[in-house]
């Protein structure tokens, strides 16, 4: 009994093997009939896989080989064979191609078969490969279920080494392009999104809220100085053709110290070279007036630079804000300075101004919280020293095309968060204001220095209507707020987009974009311990964006999450003038030029703007040029 | 106006030595033989002649490369006795209409009297992207041409430049809107700062934007025109010469394939 069951486990293995070894044999033999076919084959499967081409690439080129193929058909129908010579032309080529081979004629042979071999050989090499890359995608090809792991892998380098080739040539990635389209750099690979050989976001995207996570050293500066320079670039075209108001970008670098300045000066050099005429960099070279913002707001966000205790503190909270409404509100006018508004803390000043015009209640609220004006002032003086004169005027946002604010949020962070605060209710009164219909990109950098007392979520929602659009960075998933639920909420705003760079913890991000159905296959081991063909397959949900890719992204490699999808970048970094050389600072005019001649050394705020005039500045009316059109086209036709 | 069966000697300002015949050919990327003899101010067949004289010397490269006459372009050599410092390029199938147009175009504008009486200048697109040179990627609108009328002289657009554009197929009306907003409010040259390009208060650089098109681009360009405004004071269109349009293919090009 034994001896039959091992006999019959014998024959069944041998016949097995026998059908493997004829249908192999069989396939060697087409293949080597249909030779020319093969080896283009060949040819186009070696390339495609190389270069990480979709399957669908090959087909689209053995559709464009139909031209030459109803060449060659017409030239038989039309030659002595006839019509029904070109319906067998196709079979006749391989016996014709055999005989020239066979008498020495291979030149003639390979054009003989050419019309014939290629568009079947590529057809042919995409069937194989889109085969391949699916079965062993779903685990159900290769040697083994790591099969498709290891093809992964190898695609994964083979798209870097050719998405890195596509970024190394000059000009082969420009800042903008034609539709309003803003190119980051090139595709490494897409899922969900459309490929194509260049990353390009809209314009419009970025006119909304974004995210950028990414840990240091993973290219993080050079992606966003590349969006803010092809935002602007953008943005000043669209308004030279009539599409858009001017832009405006606001950067807050809630870092400080000595890196920002080296950042603020590639930035200033870049947004030069993107198209902007002033560049401002705070409080450096440039300042910006608090004192401008409508006395209720002053009075608001003076108290909000002051940190407050809870509890009972609240009772000196709202004294202070009824203090400093009193002194901001006052008759005469809002203060026009940090001194101005400490010289009205005082009783004597409070109860002159209010004497004339004040009401009783005005009276008896400086009476009653004359004894706190004192600790008030103390407070405010002790504040203004430590945010320095840079919000103590004079400027406004509307001066420049471009700001840098360096907030130094790593060795004074109560500093920062109250300049980050301040800076953000300036940039939202200018917004309100009207700010010269402008288009406004608020840019805050390495936000978890700030995020404790900057509420830029609340920002976030109504942003849109004040044609302003957010975009945060931060290092982390655990820096974009101090709760998880601020960050879900900042993140699930991000309409335009999550930049995600390599970071040890992507999976809250991640799981922004999604999932997609995918095919996941068991396979049972073999006998002889290999991996057999048995198994099941079944359609699980797949994250969209791969955890283990992104821990493992290397630098300059980002990816973009939108709309359910998700594509690799590889960025292509925005090349500036060279460094400026800080030249003779000053003239009368302002309009200084620093001896590299690219870059001014100082901040010289914009002129106001003015219309596009219909007529040359000197002229009331264009003179008549039809004297000369007519002489050359005729008369124009009405 | 050139009528589209005029004779070379209609184009008195248009006729160039061959030297000058070589730079133009250069400046304009490619010229068709036929519009080549009205440059010279000859026949068909002695353009033919020269244009086989400049290959034979390698100075250029001739080939049908679509309907009508043969093309004529410089090649690396030929730009370098120029003196043109632009890249050697065969003219672009998907160009060849767009750049007969503009040929067509200058000799139909430098035909014109007033034209040598104003001393003009034609800078062709293709010295205008040789100035842009290696900026980063950003993407202006360039104009088929510059016309420059030199000041001092008595006519009464003397000291203006104008963009001139030559449109064979309609654009969308927001583009074309666009486009001419973009010509209209520039104010720095191409390939100069780009915050030059667009400085509020400053006199803008094109006077005009002169439209020569076909007859199907025209109400685009009208109702283009029209969204401008007061701005729509300062761009002129009119019809694009007989000359322009590419001849049909079996049918000679136009009177100078007779000759």
């Amino acid at each position: 009994m034994i001896r039959r069951g091992l006999g019959m486990i014998a024959a069944r293995a041998i016949a097995t093997a026998a059908v493997r070894a004829a249908a192999t044999a069989l396939t060697l033999a087409v293949a080597a009939a249909l030779t020319p076919a093969t080896l283009v084959a060949a040819g186009a499967l070696a390339v495609a896989s190389r270069r990480t081409w979709e399957p669908r690439r090959l087909f689209v080129a053995a559709a464009w080989c139909a031209p030459m193929v109803m060449v060659w058909l017409a030239a038989t129908a039309t030659g002595s064979a006839g019509w029904l010579g070109a319906a067998t032309a196709p079979y006749h080529a391989w016996p014709t191609f055999w005989h020239l081979v066979g008498s020495g004629a291979y030149l003639r042979a390979a054009a003989r078969v050419a019309p014939a071999a290629i568009p079947l050989g590529l057809a042919g090499a995409g069937l194989a490969w889109s085969y391949r890359t699916r079965t062993v995608g779903a685990g159900a090809g290769g040697r083994s279920p790591a099969s498709s792991v290891a093809l992964d892998q190898r695609q994964w380098r083979n798209q870097v080494r050719a998405a890195k080739a596509r970024i190394a040539a000059p000009g082969s990635v420009p800042l903008t392009m034609r539709g309003d389209l803003i190119a980051a750099g090139a595709v490494i690979r897409t899922v969900g999104h459309r490929a194509g050989p260049l990353a390009t976001i809209g314009y419009e995207r970025m006119r909304s809220h974004q995210v950028v996570i990414g840990t240091t050293g993973t290219g993080k500066t050079t992606l966003l100085l590349r969006l803010w320079a092809a935002y602007l670039a953008t943005g000043l075209r669209r308004q030279a053709a009539g599409c858009g108001a001017a832009p405006l970008i606001v950067v807050l670098d809630c870092k400080g110290g000595a890196s920002a300045r080296r950042v603020a000066d590639r930035y200033r050099r870049l947004m030069r070279e993107a198209g902007a005429r002033s560049v401002a960099v705070w409080p450096d070279e440039a300042s910006l007036s608090l004192w401008s913002l409508p006395p209720r707001k002053l009075t608001t966000t003076l108290v909000d630079l002051i940190e407050h205790g809870t509890g009972s503190a609240a009772y000196y909270a709202d004294v202070m804000e009824a203090l400093v409404a009193l002194a901001v509100e006052a008759p005469c006018g809002p203060p026009t300075s940090a001194a101005d508004l400490l010289a009205r803390l005082e009783p004597g000043w409070l109860a002159l101004a209010y004497a004339a015009s004040g009401t009783a209640a005005d009276q008896a609220m400086i009476r009653s919280a004359s004894r706190q004006l004192g600790d008030v002032a103390l407070r405010f003086r002790t504040l203004f020293r430590r945010l320095g004169d840079g919000l103590d005027g004079p400027g406004s946002f509307g001066d420049a095309e471009a700001w840098y604010c360096i907030l130094e949020g790593t060795d004074q962070i109560p500093v920062a968060e109250g300049q980050a605060r301040a800076l953000v209710d300036l940039l939202a009164s200018f917004a309100v204001s009207g700010g010269g219909e402008r288009e406004i990109l608020l840019a805050v950098d390495e936000f978890s220095a700030v995020s404790r007392r900057l509420p830029i979520f609340t920002l976030y929602e109504r942003a849109r209507s004040l044609g302003l659009s957010v975009q945060v960075s931060a290092q982390s998933w655990q820096g974009l707020a101090a709760t998880q639920d601020e960050r879900y909420r900042i993140s699930a705003a991000a309409e335009g987009g999550i930049w995600l760079l390599r970071t040890p913890h992507p999976e809250p991000v991640a799981g922004l974009a999604g999932t997609r159905k995918a095919i996941e296959t068991t396979r049972a081991l073999g006998r002889l311990g290999g991996w057999s063909r048995r198994g099941s397959s079944r359609l699980h949900d797949e994250p969209i964006v791969d955890l283990g890719l992104i821990r493992r992204l290397d630098t300059g490699q980002v990816a973009y999450i939108h709309g359910g999808g998700v594509t690799y970048v590889q960025i292509k970094r925005p090349v500036a003038a060279p460094a400026a050389v800080r030249g003779p600072v000053v003239a009368a005019t302002g309009a200084v030029e620093s001896l590299a001649g690219a870059v001014p050394a100082v901040f010289v705020p914009l002129p106001a703007p003015a219309a596009v005039p219909s007529a040359v500045p000197g002229m009331a009316r264009p003179p008549d040029i039809s004297p000369v059109l007519d002489a050359a086209f005729g008369p124009e036709v009405p | 106006m050139i009528p589209a069966d005029a004779t070379p000697d209609a184009w008195p300002a248009a006729r160039l030595d061959q030297a000058a015949g070589l730079v133009f050919v250069g400046e304009m990327y490619g010229v068709q033989v036929d519009l080549l003899a009205l440059v010279l101010g000859t026949s068909q067949r002695r353009a033919s002649a020269v244009a086989g004289r400049w290959c034979d010397a390698g100075s250029a490269q001739a080939a049908t490369l679509g309907p009508g006459p043969r093309w004529v372009w410089l090649t690396k050599a030929g730009l370098a006795t120029s003196g043109l410092p632009y890249a050697p390029a065969v003219p672009g199938l998907s160009r060849l209409a767009h750049l007969r147009a503009v040929t067509a175009v200058r000799l139909a504008l430098a035909a014109a009297p007033q034209f040598a009486a104003g001393g003009a200048h034609w800078r062709s697109e293709r010295r205008i992207r040789s100035r842009i040179g290696g900026r980063i990627g950003l993407r202006e609108h360039v104009p088929d041409a510059e016309v420059h009328w030199p000041d001092g002289t008595a006519l009464a657009w003397a000291g203006e430049c104008w963009a001139i554009e030559a449109e064979l197929t309609p654009k969308t009306v927001a583009r074309t809107a666009g486009i001419m907003r973009e010509l209209l409010a520039r104010t720095g040259d191409y390939g100069c700062r780009p915050a030059d390009v667009l400085v509020p208060g400053a006199p803008p650089r094109h006077a005009r934007a002169v439209y020569v098109c076909s007859a199907a681009a025209r109400p685009v360009l009208m109702k283009g025109r029209a969204l401008l405004g007061d701005l729509g004071a300062r761009v002129e269109i009119r019809s694009l010469p007989g000359s322009a349009l590419l001849p049909a293919p079996g049918r000679p090009a136009g009177p100078a394939d007779r000759r």
